[in-house]
């Protein structure tokens, strides 16, 4: 269904939904807009240029949960977690397509991850497409796009005094319930607004034999090249939308077994127990970090694993920015390298 | 801003005479906004070297990161030349491996606060004494220059590098030691209960990435506390005790180390204010011991050396 | 994997039901543990193949990755063989008979065994990675599966006559006509009567044949490293040549990231993969 929202009418019907469910939303925090649980006083966030600094993806895997329980006598019991139906509203299209992507790991037939399952079954997602692209952005280089709709419940087109809202869901139409439809025409300029936005936005990078380029020459020096300046932190990962990895840890005072956010370019990350590191140097690690969006995504579920939100090349500490990284990588040659 | 071919010159002889094996320097990146750090290697590389107040990591973290035996060219502001003049003391790196080639720093500008004004669409940034020249879609934008510098550089008492082979450019007129002093003192005035609510409020935004770990020249350690297994010192996750805990032993770890650089402030993806509790730590080691970390590349910091005549023996 | 209505990464409750150092020198440490409730135990049985690993938890230490080296016939226990590494192992290494502990498994793939089925089967094995080979072989040689198989060929290494594990069971299959097996330690020692060398050497000089035979090697990477070209010389296709491979793993359900091969994870899509799979993915090891 195609409705028409006027954005004075926006607070209130954000505050209507908190009657039946948590609402989280971009709203500002420091220097920044964070998606946080919306109160009577809640001012929402729409005029930044780019994106939360924290992708919401920690809505559905937060940075520290607890998995499981210690209990007396060396027993263990499922941590409980109450989660409540929630509205998630302004996820930018980058984000909800990360989401997505995001199922194809955690939601597996008989290896399902139980609570990020409940948290998405219990999320309507209601996206705010980008009719002014960020600039570090570049998601329709990755194939998706400002206003990509995969993973949404409904999504709005900022038309100047009024959004329209697009439903792609049952729960999106009842959220929306008794707004007034759109005329075609109306419709029509949405569209304009969108393709307007997605014709905007640069082609960062080939990505046409990439995944080639970047399997053949996995022991290039250009890996040397490209990591030479990276600090190995965890900025690009943490602060991606489809990065997922995490660690378990024990915290033995408040005995429970937790999860928490971790990161292929830490040198904690895969070093075993005997001291051998498969990943020795922050060369191995860009190199797992980039493959992994660019190459084994493509061979798992046949989609880039980046969704071009564009954080990573904004908030790198020292620069570093994956658009270039791509563009060099794809002038490389077709090499030939084996495993073992 | 000190000439930049000047600099391009010397880092260029560096090379060309096999003085070092490496500059360490800046070179542009994707845009304006972000200037890369970059390792040079021979002489005709280096034309891709560039120097402005947007270079915001401090280079001397590098040190620690290329082979020990190599001799390695710098670029250095005040605050890198005395962080490397503490990895020298440290023992991390041979001072006659180096050569720094120093330019007296104006102070480093907060890309946040350029973009927080003239908005996202800026070309080009050009520094003219005490003037920016903001470039954007929209057209150009003049700006004072001081308004858009980190909090830690208003404060920085040393701009010109101490200990360079070679000064490019005018030494500048030296920091007012009274802004570091009020900056901590403002601090201490307020409640303790105040100041625990401040430092909550900043900890509580931590992801716990350690970019202001990995941006640190002094932070070095092959195994950081925080990774260490057995005993376990910290809390894990992105917990109020974890976060806490990660800050104010990251903070004590530097004391009489820190030299003030600002760069973990910088580096912090979540805008967290960090260097009040360093520079608490610096502010006790200037007025309670006389010394400030990198001011030469002898001097041990007071905690880390012993003698015979110390009044407080120590309990080990 | 079993659930039994718990997380995936809640661990089924279990007892150590005997305890006891598997080497000299007392780096190697076997349990065997029994399941506290019934259903966990069919659970288990029911998914279990040879070539499977476990999680086995510490409360307060955390998990460790660790192969079974039991076969199903063997009774309602799952038995386990630790070498004294990190935190976790040395928390196991504490355990004595009638302590509680937890597991979460079987994982991974296991052994082709329906694939090699009419095959000449050549298991090398080096040190503790001996352990899954040990269920193998047991499995294998078991009167129920024998017949299943061909020639049954076993060189097995370790680096001091000490270290050799199951030491039981290796003797008697010395004595036993099924099979062959050579066994080797890399220094020589007083009253030793089998191959000094290391097991790449080995396999060269026992030079099994390739025709209609599969090769499994398991050990430290430096040992695989060098045998996978003697199999090779030997005449056994990359198809024929299996390894079970280690990464640091956490979750042990494809979750985590951090065991990844490429694209295929350790812990779920392995750890067992023929030679030809390997070659097709980056060395990442």
């Amino acid at each position: 269904m195609n409705l028409i929202l006027e954005k004075q009418a926006l607070q209130d019907l954000l505050q209507s939904w908190r009657q039946n469910y948590d609402v989280y939303l971009p709203q500002k925090l420091e220097r920044f807009s964070h998606f946080m649980p919306l109160t009577e006083t809640s001012v929402l966030v729409t005029d930044e240029p780019h994106n939360t600094r924290i992708p919401p993806k920690s809505l559905f895997l937060p940075m520290t949960e607890a998995l499981v329980k210690f209990t007396r006598y060396g027993g263990y019991e499922d941590a409980r977690h109450e989660i409540q139906p929630r509205i998630v509203f302004g996820i930018r299209p980058c984000d909800a397509q990360a989401v997505q992507l995001l199922d194809t790991s955690f939601i597996q037939d008989e290896y399902t991850d139980p609570l990020w399952l409940e948290r998405r079954e219990k999320t309507i997602t209601i996206g705010l497409g980008c009719h002014e692209p960020c600039l570090n952005g570049f998601c329709t280089t990755v194939g998706y796009g400002p206003f990509n709709k995969a993973d949404l419940d409904a999504i709005l087109t900022d038309m100047g005094d009024v959004y329209l809202v697009e439903t792609f869901s049952q729960a999106g139409d009842a959220c929306f319930q008794g707004l007034p439809v759109a005329a075609e025409e109306t419709y029509q300029e949405a569209l304009a607004v969108q393709h307007s936005a997605h014709d905007q936005m640069p082609v960062a990078f080939e990505t046409e034999n990439l995944k080639e380029k970047l399997e053949q020459n996995f022991k290039n020096n250009y890996w040397d090249e490209v990591s030479q300046s990276c600090l190995g932190c965890g900025v690009c990962t943490f602060l991606c939308p489809t990065c997922f990895c995490f660690d378990i840890v024990d915290e033995t005072q408040r005995r429970e077994r937790v999860r928490n956010w971790d990161s292929c370019m830490f040198r904690t990350y895969s070093l075993e127990a005997s001291g051998h590191n498969p990943r020795p140097s922050r060369v191995e690690r860009t190199r797992q970090r980039i493959s992994h969006k660019f190459v084994y995504w493509l061979d798992q579920v046949n989609q880039i694993g980046c969704t071009g939100c564009g954080r990573c090349v904004r908030y790198c500490p020292v620069g570093l920015d994956i658009r270039s990284m791509l563009r060099q990588a794809h002038s490389l040659p077709f090499e030939v390298s084996h495993a073992i | 801003m000190p000439d930049l071919n000047a600099i391009r010159t010397e880092a260029k002889r560096l090379l060309a005479e096999g003085v070092v094996d490496v500059v360490v320097a800046f070179k542009a990146g994707e845009t304006p906004l972000h200037p890369q750090p970059a390792f040079f290697r021979s002489a005709d590389e280096v034309d891709q070297l560039v120097y402005d107040g947007l270079c915001q990591n401090n280079l001397a973290t590098f040190l620690t990161r290329v082979p020990k035996q190599s001799k390695v060219g710098m670029v250095v502001r005040g605050c890198e030349n005395r962080s490397v003049n503490a990895l020298v003391v440290e023992k991390q790196k041979n001072r006659a491996d180096l050569f720094l080639i120093g330019v007296p720093c104006e102070g480093i500008l907060d890309w946040q606060k350029i973009v927080g004004e003239v908005g996202e669409t800026v070309k080009s940034v050009k520094e003219n004494g005490q003037n920016l020249m903001i470039e954007t879609k929209a057209g150009y934008q003049l700006l004072e220059r001081h308004d858009f510098l980190h909090e830690s550089c208003k404060r920085c008492i040393h701009p010109n590098p101490m200990s360079a082979d070679i000064l490019i450019g005018e030494a500048l007129q030296e920091g007012d030691p009274n802004l570091a002093r009020t900056a901590v003192e403002t601090f201490e005035d307020q409640t303790i209960e105040d100041r625990y609510a401040w430092f909550q409020k900043e900890a509580e935004r931590c992801i716990r990435c350690y970019a202001c770990r990995q941006a640190c020249p002094m932070c070095y350690c092959e195994e950081c506390f925080v990774d260490h297994i057995e005993p376990r010192w910290s809390e894990s996750g992105a917990t109020p005790a974890g976060m806490q805990g990660w800050h104010i032993v990251r903070a004590f770890h530097q004391t009489g180390r820190c030299t003030s650089c600002g760069a973990c402030e910088r580096a912090c993806p979540m805008d967290i204010k960090m260097t009040y509790l360093t520079e608490k730590l610096n502010h006790d080691m200037r007025e309670k011991y006389n010394f400030e970390p990198g001011l030469d590349a002898q001097t041990q910091p007071p905690f880390a050396a012993v003698t015979l005549d110390d009044k407080n023996r120590f309990s080990v | 994997m079993q659930s039994n209505g718990r997380s995936l990464y809640t661990p089924i409750p279990m007892h150590v039901l005997r305890a006891y150092y598997e080497s000299t020198d007392r780096s190697l440490k076997t349990l065997e543990l029994s399941f506290d409730h019934a259903e966990n135990s069919h659970a288990f049985f029911e998914a279990f193949n040879p070539g499977q690993f476990c999680l086995l938890s510490v409360a307060g230490k955390g998990e460790s990755a660790l192969g079974v080296a039991s076969a199903a016939w063997e009774g309602d226990f799952v038995r386990f063989t630790a070498q004294n590494v990190g935190s976790v192992t040395s928390a196991l290494h504490k355990l004595k008979a009638g302590d509680a502990i937890g597991m979460r498994g079987p994982m991974g793939n296991g052994f082709p065994l329906e694939d090699w089925k009419g095959k000449n089967l050549v298991i090398i094995g080096g040190g503790c990675a001996f352990s899954t080979l040990y269920a193998l072989t047991k499995h294998v040689h078991h009167e129920d599966h024998r017949d299943d198989y061909g020639k049954l060929i076993l060189v097995y290494g370790t680096r001091t006559s000490g270290l050799c594990m199951y030491k039981h069971d290796i003797a008697a299959w010395h004595e036993n006509e099924d099979m062959e097996i050579h066994q080797a330690i890399d220094v020589p020692e007083e009253n030793w009567q089998h191959h000094v060398g290391y097991v790449p050497d080995v396999v060269r000089q026992v030079a099994p044949s390739p025709d209609n035979a599969v090769a499994v090697v398991c050990g430290p990477p430096i040992m695989t490293k060098f045998t996978l070209p003697a199999l090779d010389e030997l005449g056994f296709a990359p198809e024929a040549i299996f390894t079970s491979l280690e990464k640091r793993m956490k979750c042990g359900v494809g979750k985590c990231g951090r065991c990844n091969l490429g694209p295929q994870y350790i812990c779920k899509d392995g750890p067992v993969f023929s030679l030809a799979e390997l070659n097709a993915l980056p060395a990442d090891l």
